[in-house]
């Protein structure tokens, strides 16, 4: 009797501890972008989320043929794509969002990395944070394209903002692609 | 003391004989009755998300149709369709596919297009219940589509997936059930995509 209480109680805090760890926080580098304005019927609305399974499962898939490139999708945990078409509604809530996403990251220690600034009005901020200061655990690309719309992209792992396009182009995510391309000019 | 057992009763043979033949002739009709009514069942997943969808459209939509194939029907035809002549990836497809559901919906005429977001949040609310993340969400004009994946993926022989695309006054619900390593093995031997790879890799 008493070795099953003890294994009873073994068990509930085992079970205890496996739930805590499933109710653990999300990486530092995970970053919540808040409720997105949506731009109602008609407008541009897209959500990509590729999770740590998915990406393990992918890498597992090319680690014969394409061992690098395996490498590349096991450094990352989590990529989230974020495309919102603006229209006349949400235009300004939508760039202030943006813009108040830029400043908790600059005050919770990101750094900021690219912060261009087109003729066109196309701003884009890169911003990546670093794990010991060697390799980098997370990257954020933010871009406002004023006319058309606003693109979150949250990466977390150990990926620079030259390998986004790569990125991209692995997983078959445009936007991703798009920005990379912009990010190496 | 007690009396002895009477010895058991044994049944005539004919008698059994006749019970066979009842069972034979019977069992076929029902057999094919079950099969055939349960290509038109939904499992409980592609329901759930119908039923959210529908639900929080808050319309009432007409089913055009409502199929489900499984694995012994893709098996027969596996089977069948080995002695025809097909294109590699579509062979490559036919041996990667497990189990398909599909539902088609339309919207009664002169209804009005339900709100996507409300749609897409009530149909993530009702699959992350069941152990599903949406991958994609998409919105543009008229069209939704989102794409559910379950929250632990075993092995990427046993690969499940639930899908909804809606398109204006229609909606599909896909949910799919398959083995990926015949239609990866296909896909990673097309030159265009090993070249792709190969570029990822070097940069």
């Amino acid at each position: 009797m008493k070795n099953l209480i003890c294994h009873s109680f073994a068990v509930a805090v085992l079970a205890a501890g496996v739930s805590l760890n499933v109710l653990a926080d999300p990486p530092v580098s995970q970053v919540d972008f808040g409720k997105l304005a949506m731009p109602g019927n008609g407008g541009e609305f897209v959500e990509i989320q590729v999770n740590s399974n998915l990406l393990s499962l992918a890498a597992k898939l090319v680690e014969k043929q394409q061992p690098d490139a395996a490498r590349l999708l096991r450094g990352v945990q989590l990529v989230r794509v974020n495309v919102v078409g603006l229209t006349d509604e949400n235009r300004d809530e939508l760039t202030k969002h943006v813009r108040q996403i830029r400043h908790d990251l600059d005050a919770q220690g990101w750094d900021r990395n690219v912060n261009v600034r087109q003729k066109d009005g196309e701003d884009v901020g890169v911003y990546t944070k670093t794990r010991g200061g060697e390799s980098l655990a997370g990257l954020v690309i933010t871009v406002i394209e004023p006319k058309d719309e606003i693109v979150l992209v949250n990466i977390v792992g150990d990926i620079k903002p030259e390998q986004v396009a790569a990125l991209g182009e692995g997983l078959n995510i445009k936007p991703l692609e798009k920005i990379g391309e912009v990010l190496k000019k | 003391m007690n009396p002895s057992p009477l010895p058991p009763t044994v049944r005539p043979p004919a008698k059994r004989l006749w019970l066979w033949c009842i069972l034979a002739v019977l069992l076929p009709p029902v057999v094919i009755a079950v099969a055939v009514l349960s290509c038109f069942h939904l499992s409980s997943d592609t329901k759930a998300l119908r039923n959210s969808l529908i639900k929080s459209s808050g319309v009432e939509w007409r089913q055009r149709i409502a199929l489900n194939v499984g694995d012994l029907k893709l098996s027969v035809a596996r089977a069948g369709l080995s002695f025809v002549h097909l294109d590699a990836g579509a062979r490559a497809a036919l041996q990667s596919v497990r189990g398909a559901e599909v539902g088609v919906y339309q919207l009664p005429s002169g209804a009005k297009s339900p709100d996507h977001a409300t749609l897409l949040a009530a149909a993530d609310a009702a699959m992350t219940a069941r152990g599903w993340d949406r991958v994609v969400g998409v919105m543009d004009g008229q069209d939704l589509v989102a794409v559910y994946l379950p929250d632990k993926i075993a092995s990427v022989r046993r690969m499940k997936c639930c899908l909804t695309v809606l398109d204006g006054q229609e909606m599909v619900v896909i949910s799919a059930r398959a083995n990926l390593e015949p239609l990866l093995k296909y896909a990673l031997a097309q030159p265009d995509i090993a070249a792709r790879m190969r570029s990822l890799a070097h940069r």
